[in-house]
């Protein structure tokens, strides 16, 4: 067979699956460490803001000190991602004076839950204005009892939890809910089973880019308030949330990083249709050489 | 930064341990199977070990347990009880004792997903692809669209029957469109991921070492 010579030329560098690996981490570091220097000139934030002015439409017509129930359903795997959009709604939600409880129907929304009330606590909210419900079991059937009753809070004089009695016992008492999602549960079953008992309240959710593609038709549907659900809106949400409070950015994700590991994955893929396999297949390809 | 670990001594401890899996982790780029493996079993051992506390004290001991003791005469979660009793003892039972608490529970659990999945989705969904006749002409293109790409996308599927020359390139075209999509799926999941490191480098380089902001 006679190959052309940028195909040769392709053969000679051609580092294993493993070595493309350590590329990646190497690219990566470099692109975090480089990020401050060029964000002037590389935006992570949608220029869309469609998203962040549906989010901040809702947030609008909440009434004063507004009873915000958070369900919390992330999970360790994919929290990262959307972590500074969820602590950008909190601080917004917080700014509008609002008293948040959380709720999880998943053990690791849990863990989560547990870890941002510590949070939040630390950084100096009032406990008056925060309450954690904690775990709530069964999943589905879990989420269709605590429509009409949640669990006793742990301490029965929270201000919040009196606040909620006081209109009910359950998820309806409150004025909107965000719901956090992850792989296993989130927004879609708050939908299906939340959303068609208690039409009324308002959804927002936030959950990590690749529930991107299922949960923007329930946007469209009017089934969900706001979304986000992609890096990039995240980042615009995050960035107006600051300009408003006056305090640093907290979009967390560095684009001079995020643009180098796309680039080190187009070269993957470049590579896969150049040599028509993925770089383990170089093994293979050596001993097809060899012979 | 990741804001859970402060300048404690706890949260310094923290961020070293997080910082050694990370690489113990990252380790098995290098041929470090071994160090990998032992990270992987500190996840599972503290994921079991974490389940079965939120288990015992969140739901097992206030859900059933003290209400029992509070006021036995609660028929229900006596049920309760000898069904948690008979999952526990699964390994010695015979097959028709457990066939009744899991038939239950996976009973439960589909008629509560299923209901939801007609009434949430499936009917919501449906009557909002609808073409109305008041629609736009960018609306009644993008619903044609919509439409068009649904049936070749379906037939994509249709194998075995003979379908004549329209019907084979409508297959093929149906199935670009599937392989489009799914391509389009992965680069968001690409996205989402490729996230998750630059937020793990970040802690390295900047909880960790300190030398970003």
């Amino acid at each position: 067979m006679i190959e052309t010579r940028s195909r040769i030329r392709l053969r000679r560098w051609r580092p294993r699956g493993l070595a493309w690996s350590i590329v990646l981490l190497a690219a990566l570091a470099v692109g975090v460490l480089v990020g401050g220097s060029v964000s002037n000139q590389l935006r992570l934030e949608n220029p869309d803001r469609s998203r962040v002015s549906e989010l901040r439409a809702v947030l609008g017509r909440l009434p004063d000190r507004p009873l915000v129930l958070v369900g919390m359903d992330g999970d360790l795997g994919t929290y990262p991602e959307i972590r500074p959009a969820l602590r950008a709604v909190l601080a917004d939600l917080l700014a509008h004076d609002a008293r948040i409880a959380m709720v999880s129907f998943t053990p690791e929304g849990r863990a989560l839950a547990a870890a941002e009330v510590a949070r939040l606590a630390d950084d100096g909210v009032a406990a008056d204005r925060l309450l954690d419900y904690g775990y709530v079991a069964g999943a589905e059937a879990g989420l269709v009892l605590a429509v009409t009753d949640l669990p006793s809070p742990p301490r029965p004089d929270n201000p919040v939890g009196r606040a909620v009695l006081a209109d009910g016992d359950g998820i309806a008492a409150f004025d909107i809910a965000v719901v956090v999602g992850g792989i296993d549960f989130g927004p879609r079953g708050w939908v299906e089973q939340v959303a068609t008992r208690l039409p009324s309240l308002p959804l927002i959710a936030v959950a990590p880019t690749f529930a991107q593609p299922e949960l923007a038709p329930y946007l469209r549907t009017g089934q969900l308030d706001a979304l986000l659900a992609t890096v990039r809106d995240d980042a615009a949400y995050a960035q107006d949330v600051a300009l408003r409070e006056g305090t640093s950015d907290r979009t967390g994700q560095s684009p001079a990083a995020m643009l180098v590991g796309m680039l080190v994955a187009l070269g993957v893929i470049g590579r896969a249709y150049v040599y028509g396999g993925p770089p383990e297949a170089d093994a293979a390809i050596d001993e097809e050489d060899a012979a | 930064m990741t804001g859970f670990a402060d300048g404690s001594p706890a949260g310094i401890a923290a961020t070293w341990v997080s910082a050694a899996v990370t690489i113990a982790v990252w380790s098995y780029f290098v041929g470090g199977g071994r160090v990998f493996r032992l990270a992987q079993y500190l996840l599972a051992g503290l994921a079991t070990g974490y389940l079965v506390l939120l288990g015992v004290r969140e739901v097992l001991i206030p859900q059933l347990v003290s209400p029992l003791v509070d006021d036995p005469a609660q028929p229900l979660l006596w049920v309760a009880l000898v069904f948690v009793a008979i999952v526990i003892a699964v390994r010695w039972l015979p097959d028709s004792v457990v066939a009744l608490p899991v038939a239950l529970l996976v009973a439960a659990t589909a008629a509560f997903a299923l209901g939801g999945a007609v009434v949430g989705t499936v009917l919501p969904q449906v009557g909002a692809g609808m073409i109305a006749p008041t629609e736009t002409p960018i609306g009644l293109g993008s619903g044609l669209l919509a439409m068009l790409i649904t049936v070749l996308v379906v037939v994509g599927f249709v194998h075995g029957t003979r379908t004549g020359r329209l019907g084979s390139s409508a297959a093929v075209a149906g199935r670009w469109l599937l392989l489009g999509g799914i391509g389009g799926w992965l680069g968001f999941l690409l996205v989402s991921r490729l996230a998750l490191l630059v937020d793990r480098m970040h802690f390295l380089l900047g909880d960790w070492l300190g030398l970003v902001r």
